[in-house]
Order: structure tokens, then C-alpha cells, then sequence
């Protein structure tokens, strides 16, 4: 399933990345991970582990203290330090798409211009072009009718939905999954994942959090275990679920797995 | 300008107005202590399952809260004598109106806080076995008072500065005194700005206090 | 009681008191109008990074908000014209006047309501890759208005209510005139009251609009 060697040169390269909320409180230590083309990382671990952080830090949208991110081999950001701004390519952040926990949809306008304002107003992309791709992603995602709705009038998976397809709008080279189900009622959880299946069909390049791990084992290439802000563990589905190296990885699973099946 | 600032002749009335302040802190500071205890009560009567309480209640409350102060004032110094042959001392008239307007305005902050806490509570007293006026007293009054508090000390700050509307019939306050001075001592410009620094020096502390209050709760 | 009540006569004076109704109204909506304007201008200068406009502006809607407003209606009416040289009408100054008093009270609502912006929409803003003037003015701003509206509208309320000040600088509106006419007839209970009932019908459908208003943004911007 690995589709990675060493030689392969990393797609994404994060590299002794610290991050800190105030003097006191550091989420990430000196993280480091790599992303091969082809990979879909699903991070794992206990809250308050920095998993979260560290997709935040890819997307631009935390000032971290130290450490570096590269994309294809060119610097993406780099830490200045605590107090000070990151040094940040605009050009790769705008290759990244993201979805959030909380759907974030624009709660003042339409599904259909939530998904062509980005394009249209900061892309430049022709009003006429940008709605037809965006009734297409639509389509495809089950959600034709409702180009004309509120997301008010939309339940919490639709709303993930059309976040997603909002973040494809933009043709993203790599998406980011932060916690994309945790707030949806049980019911509703398979048809924003089989949205995320579909999309790994395609091979796009994914980094999700997430605490279901049923659907970790499904989509992933490869598990990340993040704990205390650093990586702890890194393998393929099959070696972290079935036979994980690390004490805390093992202690982590089986927390977890045995609350699963109480369930 | 032809106009020489010169606030000299306004610190010599400085006396002046120090009287017309302290009128202005036994009118505001009464009508506070009322306004806060009775508003409790007349919030309660709103919420009352009785019409023979609610409405009343509630009708006071829209009358106050939808007519202009002034009105009031002048409607209780002119109407309350001829209508009800009594006739109170100006303090006591002015207290009187600003008082209504108050309690008016902070029974509504109470039912507003009342019905910001959650039922879920409710049901845990319930499911506690605590009785209807335990509930109430341990439960509601504690929360409601905290949740209100930021809205009342809003409405104390505003009827401060209302209660410079009882100069137009007369009562020695602040504003009065600082009218009456200007006209004396034909320094407008002093006088006036020394009576609005008067007002600010003493609203601006209570409405820092205010707005810490908003944000403790909203951390909370 | 010795006073006779007799509402009957008003008959006599309803066009009298139609037309001070017409100078409140005219006065509130010029107001409404210009501190709408003023507030909202107020408000994005206080967000502002040069720490002069942030001071000037923050000072002006914190003393506005903290002095009454028959003593800022006063220091224009008696020491403008001082200042400026020349006379300005009871009018033009009871204008000014409110207009401040609204313009402060009005930013101060647009200002929690750009605070209550979640910052989630800030960063689904910079994973969409928008900013600037798309992010100020196809996010920020609609969402701040549409959540400013109810309190906007009682806003509205207590300016109509605090125009009933502009009487005691001469303006003949409302207020004004049914304390003249009360005076002249020697029937304040009757008069006092019609003024106190024709301000309460128009300040009491508002202020009850306001909490229906507000049950309908809820239902359109709530996520």
C-alpha cells in the first residue's frame, strides 16, 4: 500500500516546528514529518496533542516560534520566532484548501456564492466560469438544489459538504481535514467521509484529524500517532492499528478501541 | 473668535456647584438602590403565571420604557399634585420619577437574565429534589443577578445622566446650578464644560466597571 | 380631587399637536440619517492601527456616551456660536447635537458587532485566500450589519425619546408644544398625557419590532 521509498523527494517537509500560545504553553515541540506524493496522513492522537496545531501551521494560520515548511523542495514558511511574523509564501498557500470543524460557510450569503467568491473576487476567474464548476462540484456531491439555499437551512453534513466543495473550487494541490465530522450528529457522519472517499479515489494528497478511527484505517496511506507536539509513531494503517512499536501509541489505541467497543 | 476663555469667574461658583452635584448624587443614588431592588420585583411579577400580576406589570414597564423621559418628569411634577392633592417636597418628586423609569428599565434586565438560564438547570433542581422556592433562591436569583449585572450598572450610568432632565422643572441639581451660573456670570463655554466634565468624571469609571463585568461573563 | 378631567378640548389643538409631532419625526429622521452614517464611520476608525484616530474617536463616543444629553444639546446651542462667531438656529444645533449623540451610540453597536464576528471566518478567509478589500467588504461588513440591525433599531428608539430634549432650546416640536398648550389652557393632565400616548404609540410597535427582528437574522445568519 506504501506508495513512498526514501528516494522519493517529500512533498510536503515540516521540520523542527515549535509553536507556543503563550510563555507557558508550547502544543508543538519540534515536529517533524514528511508527506510523499500519493500520501493520505491521517494524524491521530490525544487532544491537546497538537494534531490540530499542526494542520493549522500548514495552512498558514498560526504564527509558529521556530521550525520550517517546504513544499515540493521550496520554502513554504519559516519561523522568526515567537513574537515575531512567519515568513510565509503566498503563492503556495493558496495551493492548500482547508476544512474546519465548524463548516465556517459564509452565513450571509447563498451555497452557490459561498463557493464562487474566493474564485471570483480573489482569483479573478470569470463569474460565469466559477458558477458552472461550482453547480458541477455541487452536483456531484449530491447537493444540486440547494445552490439557492441559506447554510442555515442546511443540515450539519450538507454544510460540510458544501465546505468541501467550496475548498475544491479553488483546485487545491493538498487538502486539510481538521476534525471535519466531530461536530456532526452520528447519522450524518458517512456522507461527508464518503465525500472524502471520493476524493481520495481521485488521489488527492489529504492530511486529516480525526478520531474515528475506522475511517483512519479506510482512507489512509499512512497514520501519523502525534502526542505531546511531537510525532511519535509513523506507518502504514496496518502497522499502527495492528502492531504499534511505541508504549504510548499502544496505551493510545487501546483507550480508545476499548471505549469503541463498549459503545 | 471674540471670545475670551476665562474660567475664573466658573471656579469662583465651584461651590455652586458642588450643591448642585450632591443633589445629583441623592437623586441618582436613591433611584439606583430603588430601581434595583424593585425592578427584582416587578420582573418577578411579569413572570408571574397570574394576569392579575403580569399585566400590570407589563404595562408599566412599556409605558416607561416607550415614552421620553422628560415627559415623565414633567407629567409627575405637573399631574401628580392637581390629580392626587399632594404635594411633595422637589427631591422627593424627582426621586420619584427617575425611580419609576429605572425600575422600568432594570425589571426588564432581570426577565432578560431570568430567561437567559438555561431550563436544563431547572430540570437538575428538579432532579435534586429542591422545592420551587428553593430553586429559586438557590438556583435563579444567584445566576440572574450575575447575568444582569453588566445591563444594570448600564441602566445606574443612564439615569445619572437622566436625571440632568430635572433641571427643566427646577430641581437644583447639577445641571440647574451650571445653567444658573452661565446666565450669571455670562461664561457659557467655562461653565458648561466644567458641569459635562463633572458628569464625565464620574460616569467614565462606571463605565469601565461595566464593560470589565461584560467581559468576566462572557469569559465565564 | 378638585381637577376636573376633560380629555374633549384636546379636539381643538390636534392639528397643533400633528404638526409638533411632524418637527419630532422630521428631527429624528435627519438624526437617524446622519449619526447612522457618523457611527459607522466612527466605528471603523476605532479599529484603525494609527494610535491618534484611535484615540480621538475612542475619546468622543466615551464622552458622548458619558455626559447627558441636555448638556451637550446646551454647550452647542449656548457656546457654538461663542466659538464660531456666528449664530446658529435652534435647529441646526439641536441637529448637530443629537447627530453626535446617535453617531456615538451607533458606532458602539457596529463596533460589538464586528467583535462578535467569529474567528473562524477569519480563517476560513485565509484558507480561501481572500483578503483585503473581497474580505472587508463581501464578509466582514454584510455579517456586522446584519447583526447590528436589532440593536440599530432600538437605538432608533432612543433617539426619538431623547429628541423630546430639543424643547428645552426652543424647538417647537412635540414636546414642546404640549407643554405650551398645557400652560395656556391650564389642563396639563390631559395634554401631558396625549403627548405621553402619541410618543408611546410610535416608540412601543418599534421597540417590540426589535426582538422580532432579531428571531428573524437569528434564523438567517445562525450556523
Amino acid at each position: 500500500m506504501q506508495t513512498t521509498t526514501q528516494d522519493t523527494p517529500a512533498f510536503i517537509k515540516v521540520r523542527g516546528l515549535k509553536k507556543s500560545y503563550s510563555e507557558t504553553i508550547q502544543v508543538l515541540k519540534g515536529l517533524d514529518l514528511d508527506m510523499y506524493p500519493g500520501d493520505r496522513i491521517v494524524v491521530i492522537g490525544p487532544s491537546g496533542g497538537g494534531k490540530s496545531t499542526l494542520l493549522r501551521c500548514v495552512m498558514g494560520l498560526e504564527n509558529i516560534d521556530e521550525g520550517t515548511i517546504e513544499v515540493d523542495g521550496k520554502p513554504y514558511i519559516k519561523g522568526q520566532g515567537r513574537t515575531e511574523k512567519n515568513a510565509i509564501d503566498h503563492t503556495i498557500q493558496k495551493q492548500v484548501g482547508m476544512v474546519f470543524q465548524h463548516y465556517t460557510l459564509f452565513p450571509h450569503l447563498t451555497i452557490l456564492q459561498n463557493l464562487t467568491l474566493a474564485p471570483v473576487k480573489s482569483r479573478g476567474i470569470p463569474r460565469s466560469q466559477a458558477e458552472e464548476k461550482a453547480r458541477g462540484l455541487l452536483k456531484r456531491l449530491g447537493l444540486a438544489d440547494k445552490a439557492d439555499a441559506q447554510p442555515s437551512q442546511l443540515s450539519g453534513g450538507q454544510k460540510q459538504r458544501v465546505a468541501i466543495a467550496r475548498a475544491l473550487m479553488l483546485s487545491p494541490e493538498l487538502m486539510l481535514f481538521d476534525e471535519v465530522t466531530s461536530a456532526l450528529d452520528p447519522e450524518l457522519v458517512n456522507e461527508v467521509e464518503s465525500v472524502m472517499m471520493q476524493l481520495a479515489d481521485q488521489h488527492m494528497p489529504m492530511m486529516i484529524v480525526t478520531h474515528d478511527m475506522w475511517f483512519a484505517k479506510n482512507i489512509a496511506t499512512r497514520v501519523v500517532f502525534c502526542a505531546g507536539g511531537v510525532v511519535v509513531e509513523d506507518g502504514t494503517p496496518e502497522q499502527i492499528f495492528s502492531n504499534p512499536k511505541e508504549q504510548r501509541t499502544r496505551d493510545f489505541l487501546e483507550k480508545i478501541l476499548h471505549t469503541e467497543n463498549a459503545a | 473668535m471674540s471670545y475670551d476663555i476665562d474660567f475664573f469667574y466658573t471656579l469662583k461658583g465651584i461651590d455652586t456647584l458642588m450643591e448642585g452635584l450632591l443633589v445629583t448624587l441623592q437623586l441618582s443614588l436613591t433611584s439606583i438602590v430603588i430601581g434595583v431592588s424593585l425592578g427584582f420585583v416587578v420582573a418577578l411579577m411579569v413572570m408571574s403565571p397570574s394576569k392579575l400580576l403580569s399585566w400590570p406589570a407589563t404595562s408599566f414597564i412599556e409605558i416607561f420604557r416607550c415614552t421620553p423621559a422628560l415627559i415623565q418628569i414633567v407629567w409627575i411634577f405637573y399631574c401628580v399634585p392637581m390629580l392626587f392633592n399632594v404635594f411633595l417636597d422637589p427631591i422627593v418628586m424627582g426621586v420619584l420619577a427617575l425611580s419609576l423609569n429605572l425600575i422600568a428599565f432594570n425589571a426588564e434586565a432581570y426577565r432578560a437574565a431570568i430567561q437567559a438560564i438555561p431550563k436544563a438547570q431547572l430540570d437538575a433542581s428538579v432532579a435534586l429534589g429542591l422545592n420551587k422556592i428553593q430553586t429559586n433562591v438557590y438556583v435563579v436569583l444567584p445566576q440572574a443577578i450575575r447575568l444582569a449585572l453588566p445591563v444594570l450598572v448600564t441602566n445606574g450610568i443612564s439615569i445619572f445622566q437622566q436625571s440632568a432632565l430635572v433641571a427643566i422643572v427646577a430641581i437644583e441639581d447639577l445641571m440647574y446650578m451650571g445653567k444658573m451660573l452661565s446666565t450669571e456670570t455670562y461664561r457659557p463655554i467655562e461653565t458648561f464644560t466644567v458641569v459635562a466634565l463633572i458628569y464625565f468624571a464620574i460616569a467614565l469609571p462606571a463605565m469601565y466597571i461595566s464593560s470589565q463585568l461584560e467581559k468576566r461573563l462572557k469569559v465565564a | 380631587m378638585s381637577y376636573n378631567v376633560n380629555f374633549l378640548f384636546l379636539l381643538d389643538y390636534w392639528d397643533a399637536l400633528l404638526e409638533g409631532l411632524m418637527t419630532t419625526l422630521g428631527i429624528t429622521g435627519l438624526c437617524l440619517i446622519l449619526g447612522l452614517g457618523l457611527g459607522f464611520v466612527v466605528a471603523l476608525l476605532r479599529l484603525s492601527s494609527n494610535p491618534v484616530v484611535k484615540a480621538v474617536t475612542t475619546l468622543y463616543v466615551e464622552f458622548f456616551r458619558g455626559t447627558p444629553v441636555l448638556i451637550q444639546l446646551f454647550w452647542i446651542f449656548f457656546c457654538l456660536p461663542l466659538i464660531l462667531g456666528f449664530e446658529i438656529s435652534n435647529f441646526v444645533s439641536a441637529v448637530i447635537a443629537l447627530t453626535l449623540y446617535m453617531g456615538a451610540i451607533v458606532s458602539e453597536t457596529f463596533r460589538s458587532s464586528l467583535r462578535a464576528i467569529e474567528k473562524d471566518q477569519m480563517d476560513a478567509c485565509v484558507a480561501l485566500g481572500i483578503g483585503g478589500f473581497t474580505k472587508i467588504f463581501y464578509v466582514i461588513l454584510p455579517q456586522a450589519i446584519l447583526r447590528a440591525i436589532p440593536t440599530l433599531l432600538s437605538n432608533s428608539v432612543s433617539l426619538f425619546k431623547e429628541s423630546a430634549l430639543v424643547s428645552a432650546v426652543g424647538m417647537s416640536d412635540l414636546m414642546y408644544i404640549g407643554q405650551n398648550i398645557s400652560s395656556v389652557t391650564f389642563k396639563p393632565v390631559e395634554m401631558l398625557t396625549a403627548v405621553a400616548v402619541i410618543y408611546f404609540l410610535i416608540a412601543f410597535p418599534l421597540t417590540r419590532s426589535v426582538s422580532w427582528v432579531e428571531r428573524k437574522l437569528i434564523h438567517k445568519i445562525a450556523l
